[in-house]
């Protein structure tokens, strides 16, 4: 199984918390970018994949007609005929009736929200460039446009957010038909307005880890699992493509900051748009192919991600022999006797309670 | 005989010693100009840091202005106060010394220190005005320092630059017309003196010598006066750029002996070496097996390194024989070793030697002096050590040792320099004002305080004017405590630490909070207690870390994730586990520099 990744790096503003690679792009740029990122595909000579996530960034910012080309564009160039899952990220003040019809139509099926919260106060100090009710519009039209299959990005830890409205954000978009939902833990990064001025009222370590578990708790009641670290889902609704992220599996990313694996062996491009413009083939960097030994590491690292799937030691054997795979297995049994693992036969499990310390078990994961 | 000149450089710390030598050696000939910059010190801890530790000598061949050939006997000193006992004995070894005084710093505290030890040792002082050729210079400041301060003629100074080379010649000049010759007569019963050593893998240990009498020539039994061990001499030679092998050193001369020494315990500067067929000669005056001053546990960070460590250790010692050690354990640690060093700055830079030119990972606990521990049942017990103290009730009552400083600092710092003398609970002997610009304080202070972070203080609130010289002073009654930290309900002997009682709390309260902030959150609570005896004078937890997740990883943020765990496994690499807990190195060391 291999997946698609095409990033869209344009927003109409920065958020005060994000410190993904994404602009604030003209019309006119976003033609001349469509155009290289079918020259970067054409690059690959052809190909099959599994699943498709169109991501930013703001994908919707494309509007109706660079997205018909570029996915028109894709189609010509790889075999897209056996997809599985083709998604595409919205956020709400830009999921047009137009553009959300014209995603539909051309196949994609999965559609990503950018809802953050359902508190118009949570959503201004985080500078978001919608309100609740664009959310709530954003939702209906896809409905209506006949998506099913919708997912909303809640963040965890917002200035100002308590138990009570993260309740009520969840509870709103569990009732409007939402049935997964990425639950991120706000992490205040270096380059972000955020970072520069640090907003009194942003909840400390321990409120996290509150706000978090009310989560959890929230979205079990409504029947979504919690599948990977931060995702949830009803069943069936698990995000095909980032799932195999986490099995360690093969993808090509297209784009500016898009990263690649396949044939053992990682890669990105550099994040600088106009370079890309330019020439997309010149961007490309940090090449790394790790040892049997750390990537069975980072597998392990990966797979344990994904709370009931879980790692299977067995299957790791398999795919990197018996000399990486023996060690690895002591490193993990050494942290279930610190109860910092669950064993179940050959599968290894975050426990429930770990998930918010999970670096401190990866530490001893990797080789 | 009579062209012979046995001398010494000496100087405080920085006022130029290496340089001027280099450009001896370059102006006679020795070595080419700036082939290698300062030729003695060949330790590269020595080159960066700026000090010379070990001392070495080398002979150099001078023809003077008038057409006479001599030989110059040049003995290279060690720098710092840590070792005035090796400055000492290898002063003994001559029969002058240069006395170099930077121009722009004028007499500092080590300049007295080392004046006086020349002095004593009878030596004719040749006083040097060193970097002239810097713009700053105080020639007329500097010349009235040498007379006050140390009541060497005016008419005496030369003028020098060891930088550009000006002054060099006329001190070369002086040198064989100032400086007597060697007296003492080769065809006497043999005396020499053993003035430093250094260890060759091959041909064991090579002692440094001074002929005061006699001859020395291979085939010779000779006989140490300390051990009475006699050993036959092998191979006898002089120093010049490397060992110059000859067939015999006379009296008056400077040389060294190979004699297939193996044991590196055996050789102490400062002992005697005579004939074994003349024991009765009496050995020369001075000597004392070098005794260390302060201690610390050393430890290495993996456990089983432990046997790697003690080799480590046995090596070192050969090239540094004041180094003491031996084996102790502690509950916390593990096995390691308790390490005796003359001073801090020895203790630094073996320490660092340790690291880097042998390669141990170690963890160095607090220093710690040595304690006079009057029990109530009369014994008395000396430790080096807080975690071997009995316990609080059986102590009578506890000694410790002093120091007396001399600190030289111009007048506008003398306030700041005594209140951070009487914080470290010094007790003034005296103040003498020299010029009226700067004053000598005088004052005996616990070297306890001493060793932590005074002379880094006294810098601070001098502006970096203040230089101090110290000797030990013998012991007084203090009125100590021993506090013992507890981390995570189990105390952790390796952190124990001697105090005294009067602001032991505050003290104690600085470190736990210190503590607090070094060691990092785990996934439990951890309480940190500092305690005198079962009263606890401080405390605060580190709560449990609650959250550490990297909550995004998709395709592109694998790579520098994982990276992320890799930095953050390498920094869990450097702690040491003690119980559960993981306890970064400096942790052991954060007593050191709590602000009072």
């Amino acid at each position: 199984m291999c997946g698609l990744y095409i990033h869209i790096p344009f927003c109409i503003s920065k958020c005060h918390y994000c410190d993904f690679y994404s602009l604030v792009a003209a019309p006119a740029v976003v033609d001349r970018y469509v155009d290289a990122l079918l020259a970067e595909a054409d690059s690959y000579g052809g190909g099959s994949f599994a699943t498709l996530y169109i991501g930013g960034g703001t994908p919707s910012l494309l509007g109706p007609a660079s997205l018909e080309k570029l996915v028109n564009g894709l189609s010509r160039r790889f075999d897209l005929g056996h997809l599985q899952e083709a998604s595409i990220e919205v956020n709400p003040e830009s999921a047009t009736r137009d553009f959300l019809q014209a995603a539909y139509s051309l196949g994609i099926r999965r559609l990503s929200i950018g809802a953050q919260s359902l508190n118009d106060e949570e959503l201004r100090k985080a500078g978001r460039a919608h309100s609740r009710q664009q959310v709530l519009d954003a939702i209906d039209t896809a409905s209506r446009s006949g998506f099913e299959n919708i997912s909303a990005d809640v963040m965890i830890g917002l200035p100002g957010q308590t138990a009570h409205s993260l309740a009520g954000t969840l509870n709103i978009l569990t009732g409007a038909g939402i049935g997964h939902v990425s639950a991120y833990c706000l992490s205040i990064e270096e380059g972000t307005a955020f970072y520069r001025s640090p907003p009194p009222d942003l909840p400390g370590e321990d409120d996290q880890a509150g706000l978090f578990q009310t989560a959890v708790d929230m979205l079990a009641a409504h029947g979504l699992a919690h599948y990977e670290i931060s995702n949830f889902a009803l069943p069936g609704r698990q995000c095909l493509h980032n799932l195999n992220y986490w099995r360690g599996g093969d993808y090509t990313g297209l784009g500016p900051a898009a990263a690649s694996h396949g044939g053992g062996k990682r890669y990105r491009n550099a994040p600088c748009l106009e370079k890309y413009l330019d020439d997309p083939l010149s961007v490309r960097e940090g090449e790394e192919r790790l040892d049997g030994h750390h990537k069975a590491g980072e597998e392990a690292i990966l797979r344990l991600r994904l709370l009931e799937e879980g790692l299977d030691i067995k299957e790791m054997a398999v795919r990197y022999g018996q000399d990486p795979v023996t060690s690895l297995e002591a490193r993990l049994d050494r942290l279930v006797r610190r109860k910092m693992l669950l064993r179940d036969g050959h599968i290894f499990r975050l426990p429930p309670g770990g998930v918010l310390t999970s670096n401190q078990v990866f530490i001893d994961v990797i080789a | 005989m009579n062209n012979i000149r046995n001398f010494s450089i000496i100087a405080h710390i920085d006022h130029g010693k290496s340089t001027l030598a280099d450009r001896i050696l370059e102006m006679t000939g020795m070595v080419r100009k700036t082939s290698m910059d300062q030729m003695l010190d060949s330790m590269d801890l020595e080159r960066e840091r700026g000090i010379t530790i070990k001392a070495k000598s080398v002979r150099i061949p001078y023809k003077s202005a008038d057409g006479n050939a001599y030989l110059l006997n040049l003995i290279d000193t060690p720098g710092h106060v840590d070792f005035s006992y090796e400055v000492s004995r290898s002063l003994k070894a001559c029969e002058g010394a240069v006395l170099l005084v930077d121009a722009t710093q004028g007499v500092e505290a080590q300049t007295i220190a080392n004046a006086n030890l020349a002095l004593d040792a009878g030596l004719k002082i040749i006083p040097v005005i060193n970097k002239i050729d810097l713009p700053n210079a105080m020639l007329d400041d500097c010349s009235l320092q040498l007379y006050t301060m140390l009541g060497l003629g005016i008419e005496d100074i030369l003028l020098v630059s060891a930088k550009d080379g000006r002054g060099v010649a006329e001190l070369l000049e002086a040198i064989v017309e100032r400086i007597p010759p060697p007296s003492g007569s080769s065809s006497d019963p043999l005396k020499c003196l053993i003035f430093d050593s250094f260890y060759d893998p091959y041909r064991g240990v090579i002692p440094h010598l001074r002929i005061f009498s006699g001859q020395i020539t291979s085939g010779d039994r000779i006989m140490l006066k300390s051990s009475e061990k006699v050993f036959e001499i092998e191979e006898v030679g002089y120093f010049s750029l490397g060992l110059a092998r000859t067939e015999v050193l006379q009296a008056g001369e400077v040389g060294y002996a190979v004699a297939l020494i193996r044991n590196a315990g055996e050789i102490h500067v400062g002992d005697t070496i005579v004939s074994a067929d003349h024991p009765e000669v009496p050995a020369i005056p001075g000597f004392r097996m070098s005794q260390p001053m302060v201690y610390c546990g050393v430890y290495p960070i993996i456990t089983s390194d432990y046997a790697k460590l003690g080799a480590a250790l046995e090596k070192f010692k050969l090239n540094d024989s004041s180094v003491v050690f031996e084996k102790e354990n502690s509950a916390a640690l593990g096995y390691g070793y308790r390490m005796g060093f003359l001073g801090m700055l020895h203790m630094e830079i073996a320490l660092e030697r340790l690291k880097r030119e042998h390669e141990q990972d170690i963890i160095a606990t607090m220093p710690s002096v040595i304690y006079r521990v009057f029990r109530k049942d009369g014994e008395v017990l000396m430790l080096d050590n807080p975690s071997k103290f009995p316990p609080e009730g059986e102590i009578d009552h506890i000694e410790e040792p002093v120091i007396r400083t001399r600190i030289i600092v111009p007048s506008d710092y003398v306030g700041p320099c005594m209140e951070l003398s009487d914080a470290k609970r010094g007790v003034l002997v005296g103040i003498e004002h020299p010029d009226d610009r700067r004053a000598i304080l005088v004052y005996d202070l616990p070297l306890a305080d001493m060793i932590t972070d005074f002379y880094d203080r006294l810098k601070s609130v001098s502006r970096g004017y203040a230089s101090m010289d110290y000797e030990m002073n013998g012991y007084r009654a203090g009125d100590l405590v021993k506090v013992d930290i507890l981390v995570n309900n189990a105390s952790v002997d390796a952190l124990s630490y001697i105090a005294p009682k009067e602001g032991a709390a505050v003290r104690g309260r600085a470190l736990i909070h210190k503590l607090s902030k070094t060691i990092p959150k785990h996934l439990f609570k951890i309480p940190l207690q500092a305690a005198i005896g079962s009263q606890v004078i401080a405390r605060e937890d580190i709560f449990p870390r609650r959250k550490d997740v990297l909550a995004k990883c998709y395709g592109g943020d694998i790579t520098r994730k994982r990276k992320l765990l890799e930095k953050q496994k390498e920094g869990k690499k450097k702690m040491k586990m003690v119980g559960f807990v993981e306890v970064p190195q400096e942790a052991f060391l954060s007593l050191m520099k709590i602000e009072d």
